[in-house]
């Protein structure tokens, strides 16, 4: 169920009005009850096979939670320690096996082969339960935060068991802390007027990058790429230039409709893009685009790493980023390029950990017009042109098929018309999404209005809104599923 | 090793890390409070302080740390 469909409009409806009806508000247990079953429902209707999975391992984590702190109580910390690990290696477990089995004894079938061993793997038909790469990145986070002592274990399992299932970021994130997401699970929720506006603001906004700009560039792209090795290499660049932007409103604008959902049920939920296409160097990048999973992995994983190579100056450092980030790209899926894009972005470090400016956060400060300065606005150019190369690695079917691709771009047909089928509309939207990523930085959303100017008078506002509505009826195509779906 | 001396020592370590003009840690000071305070320099500051008062941290309780309060608690229970 798309967040962006009449079906999901209507689970909605119900799950708004029984969770703020006067009864409701004095339980914050039934509130969270009712957001759990409604949980369960969404996550049955896209995969009910899995309901048990999901159940299941959110049962095994509580259990887990409590004994891991009663071991820390009676102050047994290798117990404590080795029960961390079972909690990550389960996690983990599950990951493996459903998304990476195949691929994993696949490529071990081939290497055996290509040694001269006979070797072979019957793929398991082993089905990718959705939201996996999500929930279990949500369970480790639970227990390794507990070892670190910075949460309590949950004593209320509904309460637990809600984090887990949230259905707004369920199946595609963001991926929310348990410090940060389980204590608003303690309070009851009255309908927050403001932040609901807010919320609905959110979702008009992502549907907008999603189905007028992602969408329709989808349709491009992906007719483009079946026919690749016929294009000229002028349209095979454009296309390396549209594919970040169809990344970018596509999953910036899922991430904003799930925010907004969760703030119309008043919840905060973390960010997970902060106007990545002013960065200025690739960790600037990082920093800002898929902020949840980013920095999931770098507190779970380069941190420690980080620590454990302490001694080692700046190799420690380039080694801890480089697992770092190829984890990221392998994250996204079974494949070696996922692999080499995360080695491509590691290498993108490399003068950044040499100069040592890589954990710096210099602040973008724009010159006396208003503008990005000069010399920021070339690096936010060439960012995007290395970052846009490396998701040609990510969209590839194999390392080779990507090579073959650079390879069109390379040759003299680049110098020639490109020639896309790309709708004139869809390129003004671009457009208008380029300028507001510049003018609306400190905004959450571009819909976060400025009080004064033209926008204080509702007439202009709600006329805004029916535009951008307008736009919406007139651009919904297909309902595509959107790319992280798969993830 | 008194608690206002390791803060002393402290202070002269971050001074010299983070290339500040003057520095003066308390038990809340936490990365948020010093802009170059960063991840990077997170962990260059760690091993200037494990070099500095010859001690060894465990990985476990850097990452349990949420200020420098908590560190010098760790580091008093090594000193």
């Amino acid at each position: 169920m798309v967040v962006n469909s009449v079906r999901f409009l209507l689970f909605f409806i119900v799950v708004f009005t029984v969770y703020y009806l006067p009864v409701s508000k004095k339980y914050p247990r039934f509130q969270n009850l009712w957001l759990l079953l409604s949980s369960y429902f969404f996550y049955g209707v896209a995969d009910w096979l899995m309901v048990p999975l999901l159940i299941g391992a959110t049962i095994v984590f509580y259990g887990l939670g409590a004994w891991l702190k009663s071991e820390m109580r009676k102050r047994h910390q290798k117990n404590a320690s080795r029960l961390t690990t079972l909690g990550v290696c389960l996690g983990i477990g599950l990951l493996l096996y459903f998304k990476y089995l195949n691929f994993f004894a696949e490529s071990f079938a081939e290497l055996l082969s290509a040694i001269g061993l006979k070797a072979t793997w019957t793929t398991l038909s082993i089905v990718l339960p959705i939201g996996v790469s999500f929930f279990t990145f949500k369970l480790i986070s639970y227990i390794i935060e507990i070892h670190r002592e910075h949460i309590e274990p949950c004593k209320d399992f509904i309460e637990f068991a809600t984090y887990i299932a949230f259905f707004p970021t369920l199946l595609s994130g963001p991926i929310d802390r348990p410090n940060t997401f389980i204590p608003q699970l303690r309070r009851s929720h009255s309908l927050d007027y403001v932040q609901a506006v807010d919320g609905c603001r959110q979702i008009l906004w992502g549907m907008f990058t999603k189905i007028c700009i992602a969408d329709h560039l989808a349709l491009v792209t992906d007719s483009i790429w079946a026919d690749y090795s016929s294009q000229s290499g002028s349209t095979l660049l454009i296309w390396t230039l549209l594919y970040t932007m169809q990344i970018y409103t596509d999953f910036d604008g899922y991430s904003n409709m799930a925010i907004g959902v969760g703030k119309i049920l008043g919840f905060n939920i973390t960010r997970n893009f902060n106007h990545p296409l002013l960065a200025r160097n690739i960790a600037e990048f990082w920093r800002n685009w898929h902020i949840s999973l980013t920095s999931w992995i770098t507190d779970y994983v380069f941190m420690p790493l980080n620590i454990a190579f302490r001694n080692l100056a700046n190799w420690g450092v380039m080694l801890a980023v480089v697992i770092n980030i190829v984890l990221i790209g392998l994250w996204h899926g079974a494949n070696w390029t996922f692999g080499l894009f995360g080695l491509y972005h590691a290498m993108l470090y490399v003068p950044l950990v040499l100069s040592g400016s890589f954990g710096k956060n210099k602040k973008l400060r724009p010159n006396d017009h208003g503008l990005p300065k000069w010399t920021d606005f070339w690096k936010m150019l060439l960012n995007y042109f290395l970052v846009s190369l490396g998701f040609i690695i990510f969209h590839a079917d194999s390392i080779a098929d990507a090579f073959r691709f650079f390879g069109g771009i390379l040759s003299t047909s680049l110098f020639s018309m490109p020639s896309l089928p790309l709708k004139k509309a869809t390129l003004l939207f671009i457009l208008i999404v380029l300028i507001l990523e510049w003018t609306t930085r400190k905004k959450e959303h571009p819909l976060q209005l400025p009080t004064d100017g033209i926008f204080r008078y509702m007439a202009a506002r709600y006329l805004l809104y029916a535009g951008i509505g307008l736009m919406l009826f007139l651009f919904a195509g297909e309902v595509e599923t959107f790319i992280y779906f798969q993830f | 090793m008194e608690r206002q001396e390791i803060f002393e020592k402290l202070n002269e370590i971050f001074i010299d890390v983070l290339d500040l003009d003057e520095c003066n840690l308390t038990d809340e000071t936490s990365a948020n409070d010093i802009e170059e305070w960063d991840s990077l320099s997170h962990i260059q500051l760690i091993v200037a302080i494990e070099k500095a008062f010859k001690i060894k941290f465990s990985s476990l309780e850097i990452m349990k740390w949420n200020n420098v309060g908590e560190m010098v608690d760790s580091m008093l229970q090594k000193l």
